[in-house]
């Protein structure tokens, strides 16, 4: 089995069939809609977890089918590029069922991963893209993130000022110049914490700052894996396609995300979950991705943890893991809408990192808030920690205990999701000179495994 | 003429339109609107009233999540493709212009999700929308506005490192002496009124539903 050529599928992207973009938004509506029906598809928000994987496998068959009925959309050419289903087939076939990721004794395998397998979850933490106020800061908080003894890879983020003045500005010079800064200071600080070899991700607003990145002494290695994005919902961009043809190029594992919206284009939460897994293929096949962020937003609320999120993403990934020997990533708990230094923060962080893992995924996308905006230092190495802990103690739990979980915590939290906690910085919740995090939201975290462990998740520690 | 001095069979008509655009009835919402044409109503009042209505009926149904974003587009064909029927009775210097809007995220940034529903809802509101997707330079921004004859420009951005850009269309305004020919309104995940404000624009909205009610404070 072989993969189809990335300038095979280039060459497809001026030759498909022309369209407006309007029109191929409408007919995934309405193919999304037509599928649904016809495999039966039903969300029923009483059972946010598919137990017993019904849904999961109609899920799975409807996406692979609009896949090859609808194929993706390239917004640049304005043309669809479309696949076989024998192509598809030989593409799932022959992508990679393990990778290795890291360096020396942090090098680790990341691996395909049954539904409540009992296979290595690998964690990539850190406070994903987020804006850090100066070097020093960002190092110590990178550093303590490394430091995690469950987590096996971080993100890194940006500084928002060259020379603390001037500003960092997507397309300038200064985002080249500020994120191959930046990201010394992440490679520097995973050193410090023992792990020179440890997987560390970054991604900038545009391709030349991300490309700038990898240097292998001082960057992104090929050892690291570099981010393609899918465009929402079904589409890509030359833009995105640069990043795969460098990568290609370059020789370092390709990780793919997409994300079908809920009250979107895929409209139902039923046309969400088909449009999770149709996307997922297009990361594969078009993007040439070997792992992939399967899942979901919601197009009004800002958590990724929602009833409707949850199983929208989770039911999409069980339908690939079941089906297939993909590596799927789901990191379902990586954007929670309450801050750092809340229950709230761990409550939703835990009901998507256990449903993922459970599920059948990784979760390599880190820690943040859903919006952070311009405040510098939003997050601790304490959200790492949990998300780490919280994968790693799901390993093997079933989906029956997971869903009594997750309504669990559903139950916590779901009120007050469109007016979460705001949470704190690094410096209101962490001690500046030890660097450990103060007395209360040490406690609170500890209160609220304690808590999560009575409810049954098997945390290592 | 006025809505209150038609009669309730006349009424009923205009109603019966707001049904089918609300339903997102093409058939029905054309059928309707030669019959308003039949019965001599002015069709101004349709598209005051029925359109109106309909619009906020729509508006509100995907608010609460009862329809989604293509019904918000098929809302927005219809309308225009009513719209032509009623306005073939309605002189060409008395037809009320509708108020445009460029809309974009800026330079840099690749997120289209948000800009797209508040794109599409602004559409199916009423308003001429010309939206120039994702990445796009200031400047290009400006030169549409000025092509257009748009009323505002909606500029979404997604990440701390392209808010800046928000900031260069108004500076550019400014620069070019067009500032006062064109309403600005920002948002974005990143975006806070308080940052609108510290940049001159003139509006801000956090979501799509306070975009929508910002757009028409500001325009109608």
């Amino acid at each position: 089995m072989t993969r189809l050529s990335f300038w095979e599928i280039l060459k497809r992207s001026k030759m498909g069939p022309m369209l407006e973009e309007k029109d191929f938004d409408l007919l995934m509506f309405k193919k999304t809609q037509d599928l649904q029906k016809e495999y039966g598809i039903k969300y029923d928000p009483e059972k946010p977890v598919d137990i017993d994987g019904v849904q999961a496998d109609r899920i799975y068959q409807a996406g692979v089918e609009l896949f090859l009925d609808l194929g993706t959309y390239c917004t640049t050419t304005k043309r669809i590029i479309q696949v076989s289903a024998e192509e598809l087939k030989s593409e799932i076939e022959a992508c990679p069922a393990e990778i290795n990721l890291g360096q020396g004794s942090d090098r680790v395998k990341m691996s395909h991963r049954d539904v409540e397998g009992n296979q290595d979850v690998i964690v990539i933490a850190g406070i994903q893209t987020a804006p850090f106020s100066d070097g020093e800061m960002m190092f110590k908080i990178y550093k303590g993130c490394a430091m995690g003894r469950s987590v096996d890879g971080i993100w890194g983020g940006i500084l928002l000022k060259i020379e603390g003045q001037h500003d960092v500005i997507a397309g300038a010079p200064s985002e080249i110049y500020q994120y191959k800064k930046t990201v010394e200071i992440l490679r520097r600080a995973v050193a410090a914490a023992g792990r020179p070899g440890m997987i560390t991700i970054n991604n900038a607003p545009t391709n030349p700052a991300t490309i700038a990145m990898f240097d292998e002494n001082l960057g992104l290695r090929r050892s690291d894996y570099m981010e393609v994005t899918g465009m929402s919902e079904m589409k890509v961009a030359y833009d995105d396609l640069n990043r795969t043809a460098f990568a290609l190029a370059h020789g370092v594992t390709i990780h793919g995300t997409h994300s079908s919206v809920i009250g979107g284009f895929s409209a139902t939460p039923e046309g969400a979950a088909i449009v999770s897994v149709a996307g997922s293929l297009q990361l594969i096949v078009v993007q040439k991705a070997e792992t992939f962020r399967c899942g979901a937003v919601e197009s009004r609320i800002k958590s990724r943890a929602t009833r409707r999120n949850l199983w929208v993403a989770s039911t999409a990934i069980q339908g690939i893991s079941r089906n297939t020997r993909l590596i799927v990533d789901g990191s379902m708990g990586d954007h929670p809408g309450a801050g750092p230094g809340t229950k709230q923060y761990l409550y939703e962080s835990a009901a998507g990192h256990v449903l993922s893992t459970v599920m059948g995924a990784h979760s390599t996308e880190g820690t943040r808030k859903f919006v952070v905006g311009n405040v510098c230092n939003f997050g601790t190495p304490l959200e790492s920690d949990w998300m780490g802990e919280v994968c790693k103690g799901a390993v093997g739990m079933d989906r029956e205990a997971a869903s009594y979980l997750v309504k669990y915590l559903l139950a916590k939290y779901e009120a007050h999701l469109m007016n979460p906690p705001e949470g704190e910085t690094f410096e209101k919740l962490f001690d500046q000179e030890t660097l450990k995090p103060l007395p209360y939201y040490q406690n609170l975290y500890g209160e609220v495994k304690e808590e999560l462990r009575s409810q049954g998740l098997n945390f290592i520690r | 003429m006025e809505y209150t001095s038609l009669t309730d069979k006349e009424k009923a008509l205009l109603d019966s339109l707001k049904d089918a655009i609300a339903a997102i009835d093409t058939e029905i919402a054309k059928v309707v609107a030669h019959k308003i044409l039949d019965a001599k109503i002015d069709p101004r009042i349709a598209l005051k009233y029925s359109f109106a209505e309909a619009a906020e009926i729509v508006g509100a149904k995907f608010d609460c999540g009862e329809l989604f974003l293509p019904h918000l587009v098929m809302a927005g064909d219809l309308m225009e493709e009513v719209g032509t029927i009623l306005e073939k009775d309605i002189p060409p210097n008395e037809i009320q212009k509708k108020k445009t809007i460029v809309i974009a995220t800026v330079q840099g940034d690749m997120h289209s999700v948000g800009k797209n529903i508040v794109s599409t809802m602004l559409r199916s509101s009423g308003f001429i929308i010309h939206d120039m997707g994702v990445d796009v330079p200031s400047s290009a921004i400006i030169q549409k506005a000025k092509e257009v004859k748009a009323e505002m420009i909606a500029l979404s951005s997604l990440l701390t490192t392209t808010m800046h850009y928000q900031k260069e269309v108004i500076d550019d305004l400014v620069s070019m002496k067009l500032r006062d020919q064109f309403k600005v309104m920002i948002g974005g995940g990143p975006v806070t009124r308080q940052y609108a404000e510290s940049i001159g624009a003139d509006g801000y909205g956090k979501d799509v539903i306070e975009a929508l009610e910002e757009a028409k404070r500001l325009l109608l």
